[in-house]
Order: C-alpha cells, then structure tokens, then sequence
C-alpha cells in the first residue's frame, strides 16, 4: 500500500507499487484530467506537477511518489486559492488563472492534450510571472522529457492563453 | 383528459397536425411541446434501422422548445474539436428560430438512440443547409401557425425576435406558446441514417434571410470549453461500466499474418487475466488496467504468427505504385473542368513542364490513441461507448459483424482526442474489439489500444502521385495543363477487429464498392484557373497497397483525412502552378490571379498577398542560393476550394542548405466562407490546420517495411512542436452577397504543402517534388 497526497488529500492506493501514477489517478482515484496519450512520457497529455514539477504520471510509478503533492488538472483552483490565501467562500467559484485564461481565449480545439498544457504552464508562470514568448515556447517543447504536442495544432491558442494568464496573475486574479 | 383536435395541413412538404390539450381538474398536462419523438412504428427493414433513435420525420426530434422558453437541439453529428455543433449549429438554429444564442441551453450530439440524424463531420454545415438549419425553419413556421391560432392575427402579420412571437399588439413567448401543447409536423427527409451520409432534410421551408441575421457572424463562445478545461466533461476515456474488464489486444505480428498459435499466459504474475481468440483475434482482459497491459505484453512475447512480405516498403512506393500497381480495374476519372485539348500544345516548341509529385502515407494520429467500451447485454443489446465522428456507421457496422439488426446497437458518444476523419466512415478502431471480448466474457468491456498499435493498426491517409504536363505560350500565359491523378483505394471501412476475427463487415475497396470506398479515384480539387483554354485532369484508382496480398485481406489501410483525396490533388496542382508561374517569369499571386475569372478567387489572392506583405517578382529570388550553411529565404503561395469557401497562404520559410532544415518563419493564411458565422472560433480553427498543415509539409510519413507500418511513436512519427511554429496571421473575408457560410476547418491543413514546397524553390531555385519536405529529401535536391 502506498499514501499519496492529491490535491491536499491524502490517499492510501491499493494497487501494486509500481502501477503508473496515470492509471491510478484515473482508475482508483477516478480523476479525469490526465489523460493516456502514449505511456511513452513522450506527448505530455498525462501531466501532473509533483512537489510543482510538472511530471509525467504515465511513466511514475505509484511508489516513488509516496507523500508527495501531487496537483492534477483538478486541483488546480484549490492550488490557486491556497497561493492567494483566498477563504473557502472565495475559493468556491474561483478558477485558477491559467483554466480562466484558457476558457477566455478558447484555447483547447479536441482538448485531448490541454491538461497537460494547463499543468506546464501552471509550472511555468510560478516560476516566471511574465514569460516571454521564447520562454513558453521552450518551456512547452524543451522543459520536461518532451515536447508537449498538440495534434489539432493549438499552439498558437495556447501562447495567447499563458500570455493572458500571466496577466490575470499580475492582476491577483480574476 | 385532452381534447384533441387534428387538423392536418400542408407546408413546404410539410405535414402539420395540431392537438390541444386542455387541463380539467387534477390532470395537467405538462407542456413540454414541440416534444415527443416517436419511433418509427414499423417492421419492415429499412425502418429497422431506425429503431432506438428518434424519428427524423419529426422536427421534435431535432429541436425542443421548452415551457421555461429554453431549447434542446440535436444531431447525429459529434465534435472533434471543431465546436460546431456548439457554436455554428446554436447560431444557425437562434437566428432561424428566432431565439437568443443563450436560450440555446443542450446540444445532444451523437448518441444514436437521441439524435434523428447520421453522417460525419465532413458534413456539419452541408453546404450551407445542415439539417439543423431546416429542421429549425420547420419549427419556427410551425411556431407561428401556433402563434397566429392562438392570438387570432394572421400568419403574415406575426413577427418573431428573441423567443417571442408579436403582432397586431399581441405577443406570446414561445415558452407560453408551447405550454400544454403538442405539436405534431412531420417533415421530409431521405436516405439512409447509417449509411457514411445519414439522412438529409428535404423540402424548401422559408429560412431566414441573411440580412436578418443576428446571432450569425458573432464570436460566441463555444460551449464545451469550459467543462473541458475544468476538468468536469466526461471523455470517453472517463467511461466505466460496473463489472467492466479492461482489455489490450495483441494484434497480429504482420498485415498479413495469421496465428499459429496462442502463448500461455503467466497466471503466477497475471492471475486475474483471461485470454479471448476469435479467429485471427488476441485479446487479454483484466480488471485492472495494469495488470492486462503487462499480460498482454507477456502473451505477445510467446504467441506465434505467420511470417509475411507483401508490401514493397516505403523506400520502393512510388516504384511500386507505378510499375506494379493495377491502375486498370478502375474506370479513369475525368473532372468536369476539362476543356480544349492539351496534347496539340504539349506537343509543340513551349517552355514546358512535365513532372512528377509525391505524396506520403500520413497518420491521423490522435493524441489519444483509440478506445471505447462495449457492453453486449444477454439478450444481445450492444451498448457501445466511445468517440466517434459518425455513430450511426459505426452502429450499421457493428450489426453487420454480430449479424444482427442495427436496432440492437447503441452508440454513445462522448468528447475524445480528434482523429481527423478517421471515423467518418464509423469505426477509428477498438469499438468492434470491444463489441468481441465483451460478448465473449458476458461483461462491460473497455479496450484501448497502445501508442504503438494507434499508429501501426489503424488506417492512414493515402500515399499518391501525379504526372503533369504544361505549357507555357509566348506572351507568359498558361496554354495547356493536364495532370493525372494516381492513388490506391482511399477509404477503408472495414473494422479491423472484425476483418482479424473473421467476422462479416463489408467487403474490402473495390470498383464496385460505394462512393468513398470504391477503388475509383474521383476528382476532388476543383479547378480555379478558368482563364486557361486547354485542361485535362483524369484520377487513376486502384486496390490499397498489400489489400490483395495479404492472407488478412488487409494491407495498408488507408482512410479520409482532413481534406481527403482533395490534399493529394491540390498539392501537386498547386506547386505546379507556380513552377509555371517561374517558368512563364511571372510573379507566383499574379500569375494566378490572371488566370483565374472568379472573383472570390481574385479576391482571397490579393488579401493573402496584401496581408503577407508579400512582394510582387517571379520565383526563384534574385540570389537564390542551394549551398552553404547560411539560411536562405523565400516564400510560396497556394490556393484551394473546399465545401463552399475559398482559401488562400503564403508560406515564408527560411531553409539551410547544408542541413536541409526548413523553418516556416510566417504565415499568412486568407478564407472567404462567404458569411463568417463565427469569427474567433474559424481564427481558431485556421490556426490549428495551419499548424497542422505545417506539421505535415515538413515531418509527416509513415513508414512502412515489407510485413507493416513501423512508425511506432512520436519519434518515430513525429509531429510539429511548439517551437517551431511561425508567426501565423489569418484573415477571414466576410462575403456576405455569396448568400451563404462555407466550411471552415480541414481545408488549412492542406495550403501549406505547396507553398512551403513553392517557397523552397524560391529561395534555393532547387524544386522538391516530394512530401513530406524532411531533410532527408531536401538535402539530396539542392545538392543535384
């Protein structure tokens, strides 16, 4: 049995160690935002920060992230909230900047790999607040184990939307 | 109790029956008019197809009005990323009903058993009347006739704006109107709901007139977004049943091999799995997903198949396809642009061009690979979950492999990765697996295939190549072309599982089949210079390569893919043209435009050029360089009609000679629909099949040896990435007087090819006849 901590919960997972942390996310957790794009480490589509890395759960075993955080697509308002300090109440309805900034300039076209597009730039703006258009493009093609790829093509959507969160950043939100 | 009143009246090939319900005592009849789809009460075999979906006869079916004034649209069709069905389809119905956008509150898409339509994405806005559009001009006469009854005001006199009907003085809300009312109209449609074309809606009912138009032409969001990006949509990945086994295949070790015999499972490391063979068919199911991936591994490794060697491999193709392949089963094909008479002008002293083009085996390749979950019933009911572009198909085709009627078979359909045209037809791969292993172990059965398998199992967009001849008269203008068009059957619709297993589907491409999957190489790419006197254009078809070969009967499948058939014709048409743009010395936009006479044409050209800032002088550039390690510059433009609008880029790329490597560094892409219905979502759009289009040009090729495809991964097959996209500018020309709305999404995907094969020659004087543009094949040209 493995404890890991998702999203600020702790959970005990029943499935064997070295099950990847994609298919427990999925499967014993039934969370939906990392999705299987290759079980290669090689799309990003299966993303997740760990202790605010973005990493890729398809090749993670369970084990070796034992009480770690590990933040998915999901918990990615609660992530903003914590930052800001924001009370339960204003927490409810609150989004994290990147998932308004992707909804505001309709980023995702299949939204299959967006996930993985919204973890990576989660981890990119809190590093750097205000990154230059060289600094997401290698962040999105250099940072991790591979390029994050988008097969519909939405890069450009995606550039215009970490831009723009950057600015709902600066701004502390909304 | 009701009262009810029948009146049966005819409109627009309409027929109209009316019941008034009125409330005594305790009984109210709840009002949810214009509601109450009924199934076709019928036995004989083309209504059983029908069954467990709604009558398409009834605009109900199509469209809701509810008390609350709130409306349910629905249709066949799903989403692939496009938005349409979320954006376009609400659009079209609010301004031909009359409603805001927002009173538009469900969309359901795709689920057989609750949408009265059938076909694919290809067909979402049907030449500028999708059924949604007349089904929700049926309704909204039908609104009025109730209207006019109960306010006593004349049909002609009643006018609608924002879900409210008025006149004489008078107005009553459609939600009112609708309240305790059920409206009966049954309106025409033909064909055939699982056929790869659906049903269409017949009849000419009044549509509003474009000058009325108000939600149209507005960037409204798309709704699917916001669940999307919070997490809260259910994606057919998301899809478990109780008691639902997951599965992996292990398909056969070649295109062509059958099994010799099935491993031994390890049953001290995988207790819990169970193997299932149905013919040539492995599968291993598992109640974890972890445990069945490593079965299937393990099995894989101990199960023995045929050897096979039937494909000529990537490296002998266009070998292959011109001196083995039978071009002559087929009838060749003539387009209805030809004129004059070419061979006269080949034949005499002009700058001529003769030459050949080559087009590459392309991947669909989603970003997720295929999946869905079955669940075959005891009594035989299939409940199939997955994500498809045409369910009504894949329903027809599922029944056909289990030898049941389709009325046993539900689609459901949910959000998933695009695949580009690769279900159009009804299967992407996995659903008829999923249909086999669940019947075989009586439980939910849920398969998804592997990275590897996406790209080795699954259908591809097919390989082509095309011979043209032109010429070139004394004053610079084009006087002959004639291209001939050759590609392998282009659309396969057997599903794979069931072909492996041995299980009836339809026969494999043959001249006799079908429209798309016939062996007959249609014309696809219409012809835009019309200025030019002499034109001959014919398409060759022929079995898919392997197809005959293989004991499996299944070579290399090809199918649709964005543009299908069209990006094979339009990209050597297109380099061609500005090969003699070059060879007449003329400027590439100019030379285009002069032999052009439709004005939309002229028009796309000259906003691609203005916007481009792109400067007027022949190709190749003054100082065009082919050697050295200094990037070199140069920019091409190419041109294309597709389903009703009109496309236009330019491509400005810098290449390095000593390395072969192209950069697009800008482009630059026009669209004139004619009515833009939704400006920010077909920028969106652009953009995407702009990347993708690039992507494609510079990387795309399946590889394949003598037993199968090889590219396995994303390095194998690799795709465009984030840092090496230009610098994209769209621009959408708003046409309204053309009186309708064009298609706005796969054709981006095919400009980039010739400009950026146009461009390379501008900047190095080198031509490239060859996709995709890689190094491996630039290099060798600019060093001849």
């Amino acid at each position: 049995m493995v404890k890991i901590i998702v999203n600020g919960i702790q959970r005990e997972i029943q499935a064997p160690d070295d099950t990847p942390l994609l298919y427990v996310l999925r499967n014993d957790l039934q969370l939906s935002g990392p999705q299987f794009g290759c079980g290669l480490a090689q799309c990003g589509a299966c993303s997740v920060l760990i202790d605010g890395k973005e990493t890729r759960s398809c090749v993670t075993p369970v084990s070796t992230v034992a009480n770690q955080e590990i933040t998915t697509l999901e918990g990615l308002p609660a992530r903003w909230a914590k930052q800001k300090g924001l009370s339960a109440e204003e927490a409810k309805d609150t989004l994290h900047p990147v998932q308004q900034a992707w909804i505001e300039e309709q980023t995702p076209l299949c939204g299959f790999c967006q996930n993985g597009m919204m973890i990576t730039a989660t981890g990119l703006l809190e590093s750097n607040s205000n990154p230059t258009l060289a600094q997401i493009k290698e962040a999105f093609t250099n940072s991790g184990p591979s390029p994050h790829l988008c097969r519909c093509g939405s890069y450009t959507a995606i550039i215009d939307a970490v831009k723009h969160a950057a600015v709902i950043m600066a701004k502390g939100g909304k | 109790m009701s009262i009810s009143i029948e009146k049966p009246a005819n409109a627009y090939q309409a027929t109209l029956s009316r019941r008034q319900f009125v409330k005594t005592g305790g009984a109210l009849v709840v009002g949810v008019s214009l509601v109450g789809a009924e199934l076709l009460k019928s036995t004989s075999a083309k209504a059983a197809a029908f069954m467990n979906s709604l009558d398409p006869t009834l605009p109900t079916s199509w469209i809701e009005i509810h008390p609350d004034n709130t409306v349910l649209i629905r249709t066949g069709k799903s989403d692939f990323g496009q938005g349409t069905t979320f954006t376009a389809y609400r659009q079209i119905v609010a301004d031909e009903l009359s409603v805001p956008f927002e009173a538009i509150t469900t969309v359901v898409a795709g689920d057989t058993d609750r949408t009265p339509d059938g076909s694919g994405a290809f067909d979402f806005l049907g030449r500028g009347t999708p059924n949604i559009r007349k089904a929700a001009a049926y309704t909204y006469q039908a609104v009025l006739d109730l209207a006019s009854e109960r306010l006593g005001v004349p049909k002609d006199k009643l006018s609608a704006k924002d879900g409210v009907v008025s006149g004489d003085g008078k107005s009553i809300s459609y939600g009112d109107l609708v309240k305790d009312q059920q409206l009966k109209l049954t309106i025409p449609v033909s064909g055939d709901l699982t056929s790869i074309f659906g049903l269409r809606v017949e009849g000419n009912p009044p549509m509003k007139p474009i000058s009325e138009y108000t939600v149209i032409g507005k960037s409204l969001p798309n709704s699917v977004i916001h669940p999307k990006v919070i997490a809260k949509e259910t994606w057919a990945t998301d899809v478990r049943l109780p008691g639902m086994l997951h599965a992996r295949m292990v398909h056969p070790k070649t295109l062509g091999s059958t099994l010799v015999s099935v491993g031994k499972l390890d049953k001290t490391k995988f207790p819990n799995s169970q193997v299932i063979v149905k013919g040539n068919l492995v599968g291993v199911v598992a109640p974890t997903e972890w445990e069945v991936i490593q079965a299937s591994q393990q099995l894989a490794g101990v199960t023995k198949w045929t050897d096979w060697k039937g494909l000529p491999g990537s490296a002998k193709l266009y070998d292959y396809l011109r001196k083995e392949a039978d071009w002559t089963t087929a009838p060749v094909t003539k387009s209805n642009a030809a004129k004059g008479d070419v061979a006269p002008i080949l034949s005499s002293p002009h700058k001529k061009l003769s030459a050949t083009y080559q087009f590459s085996y392309m991947k669909h390749a989603p970003i997720g690979p295929t999946m869905a979950v079955a669940d075959v019933k005891p009594d035989g009911t299939v409940h199939l979950h997955t994500h498809n572009q045409n369910p009504q198909a894949l329903r027809g085709e599922i029944a056909m492999m289990l030898g049941t009627t389709p009325d046993h078979v539900i689609v459901h359909t949910y959000a998933g990765p695009g695949h580009y045209g690769r279900s159009n037809g009804g299967n992407a791969g996995a659903e008829d697996e999923a249909v086999i292993l669940s019947q075989a172990v009586g439980k939910p059965v849920r398969v998804q295939w592997m990275r590897a398998e996406d790209l080795q199992w699954s259908t591809q967009s097919s390989a082509a190549f095309s011979d043209v001849e032109l010429a070139i008269d004394e004053k610079g203008k084009l006087a002959a072309y004639q291209i001939d068009h050759y590609m392998p059957a282009m659309q396969d619709d057997r599903p794979i599982g069931a072909v492996i297993a041995g299980l009836p589907t339809m026969p494999a491409p043959q001249v006799e089949s079908k429209s798309v999957t016939s062996t007959v190489n249609g014309l696809s790419d219409p012809w835009l210079y019309t200025a030019v006197s002499n034109v001959a254009e014919h398409g060759h078809g022929t079995f898919q390569v392997g197809q005959k070969a293989s004991p499996l009967a299944v070579g290399i499948r090809d199918h649709s893919m964005r543009t299908p058939g069209q990006f094979q014709q339009n990209y050597p048409r297109e380099l061609a043209i500005s090969e003699a743009a070059a060879l007449a010395g003329a400027d590439a936009i100019q030379f285009r435009i002069d032999h052009a006479t439709e004005e939309r044409v002229v028009g796309v050209l000259n906003a691609v050029r203005d916007a481009s800032g792109w400067d007027t002088r022949p190709s190749p550039r003054p100082n065009a360089l082919s050697t050295g390690s200094k990037p070199v510059r140069g920019r091409g433009v190419s041109l294309m009609f597709r389903s009703g609008t009109y496309w236009a880029c330019v491509c400005e790329i810098a290449v390095t000679p000593s390395t072969g490597v192209i950069a697009v560094e800008k482009y630059t892409i026009a669209v004139d629909p004619g009515i833009v219905m939704n400006p920010a979502q077909l920028k969106r759009q652009a953009e995407g099949g702009a990347v993708m289009g690039i992507s494609q040009a510079l990387l795309e090729e399946a590889i394949f040896d003598e037993s199968g495809i090889v590219s396995r991964d994303w390095y194998t097959y690799p795709i465009l990435k984030m840092s090496d996209i230009p610098e994209i500018k769209v621009v959408l020309l708003h046409n309204p007087k053309v009186g309708s709305y064009g298609g706005g999404s796969e054709a981006a995907n095919a400009l980039a090819a010739p400009a950026i094969a146009a461009a390379l020659h501008d900047a190095t004087g080198k031509v490239l006849r060859r996709l995709p543009l890689k190094p491996a094949y630039v290099q060798p040209v600019l060093k001849a």
